[in-house]
């Protein structure tokens, strides 16, 4: 099941997707890192991923 | 003669606990264990001496309010034992016991690198450069900054003992619930990230302390499980009964002055980001929101981004 991720940083409304936990948390590291100059703790991201039944997991930003 | 419940009772092991979220943090806490001893302070006690007088106030500023917070952390964290206890989840307990752990190693880290890098050890040593944070004044006079870590945690954790030993199991739960939101949510999983945010920014500019660095590194690894240990058990009971959402929200709300004002840090360290920390922290709390499945306050968010409100946590307020 493909699980995703919505930042909730004011003003950003990015998303990613991916096949499972351990392939969208480096997705989501890299978006704080680059986009907002921050970090987000892999424990975090893995906290409020959400389950995508029939999503496609491409690793790519909505 | 004992009955089968009575036998069972005595074991708390079952294929769904072990399938739980909870217990998945306890095997990763297990698998994830570093020692202080393995750290090299070497390098960091020649920075020490090479950066300013200003920079040494600053940076110590902010370590030292974490040598006692981390301090106040790990002893502040027995109500959750006994809690965990009363509420019958050993999976909770297991957790907790790394969670302890890990907490006092966090004070060991601190107590290890003022030692080793600055020379103060002993109270009367370390106490002076304290920055103690009643002093702070809000020229607006709408909001009151009290000291969360040294006046909440014992608060909330006295009621939940309290209810532990003697309560209900919704007393106990909803005292669970007041006391993660403080604890969990609010002084480790919003208030305090600016400020391990702060150090690893104020190393990275300086290009100096990196066994700090890496301390403070491994040290938010281990929060991480902390945090959302909390907002996991409050979104369970929250979803067990919808009204303990409220207790949530009645500690943000006694403590909001607290995490509308800016980060003292970010006055105390020269050279940073200010607006950085305050984006940073909604984030944070929407995040909090989210694990327990609880709805954000928005004029809480309102207030932290507000730019007229800029008001500073700490002695060099006002």
């Amino acid at each position: 099941m493909a699980v995703r991720w919505s930042c909730v940083e004011a003003g950003c409304d990015w998303a990613v997707m991916a096949a499972d936990a351990d392939a969208i948390v480096p997705l989501v590291q890299a978006h704080i890192g680059e986009i907002h100059s921050s970090f987000e703790l892999e424990d975090m991201i893995e906290a409020v991923l959400e389950d995508v039944p029939d999503g496609r997991a491409s690793g790519a930003a909505d | 003669m004992s009955s089968v419940a009575e036998i069972e009772s005595k074991f708390h092991f079952s294929r769904e606990m072990l399938a739980g979220p909870i217990y998945r943090k306890y095997e990763k806490a297990i698998r994830k264990v570093w020692s202080v001893e393995d750290l090299d302070f070497t390098k960091d006690a020649l920075d020490w001496q090479r950066i300013t007088p200003e920079q040494q106030k600053g940076l110590l500023g902010v370590t030292i309010r974490f040598l006692a917070g981390e301090q106040a952390v790990t002893d502040e964290l027995v109500p959750m034992l006994a809690a965990a206890h009363a509420l019958r989840r050993f999976d909770w307990t297991m957790f907790l016991s790394t969670f302890l752990m890990e907490e006092a190693k966090h004070a060991e880290f601190f107590m290890r690198w003022h030692e080793k890098v600055v020379g103060v050890l002993d109270p009367d040593e370390v106490a002076p450069h304290f920055l103690v944070r009643g002093k702070t004044i809000d020229p607006s006079g709408r909001f009151e900054v009290r000291d969360v870590m040294h006046e909440a945690l014992p608060h909330y954790g006295s009621r939940l003992l309290e209810a532990s030993v003697s309560g209900s199991e919704a007393e106990i739960e909803r005292a669970f619930v007041q006391f993660s939101a403080a604890y969990n949510a609010f002084v480790e999983g919003v208030l305090t990230m600016p400020s391990y945010e702060i150090v690893i920014d104020a190393t990275a500019q300086w290009d100096a302390f990196p066994t700090l660095n890496q301390g403070f590194k491994l040290i938010l690894m281990d929060e991480g499980r902390h945090i959302t240990f909390g907002t996991e058990a409050c979104r369970i009971l929250i979803e067990k009964n919808p009204e303990y959402e409220e207790a949530v929200h009645e500690i943000f709300d006694a403590y909001r002055g607290n995490v509308v004002g800016l980060v003292e840090y970010q006055k105390a360290v020269p050279g940073l980001d200010l607006g950085k920390y305050q984006t940073m922290k909604v984030r944070h709390y929407r995040n909090r929101c989210r694990e327990m499945g609880i709805t954000p306050d928005a004029t809480l968010i309102d207030q932290i981004l507000d730019p007229t409100i800029d008001f500073v946590v700490g002695v060099e307020a006002g």
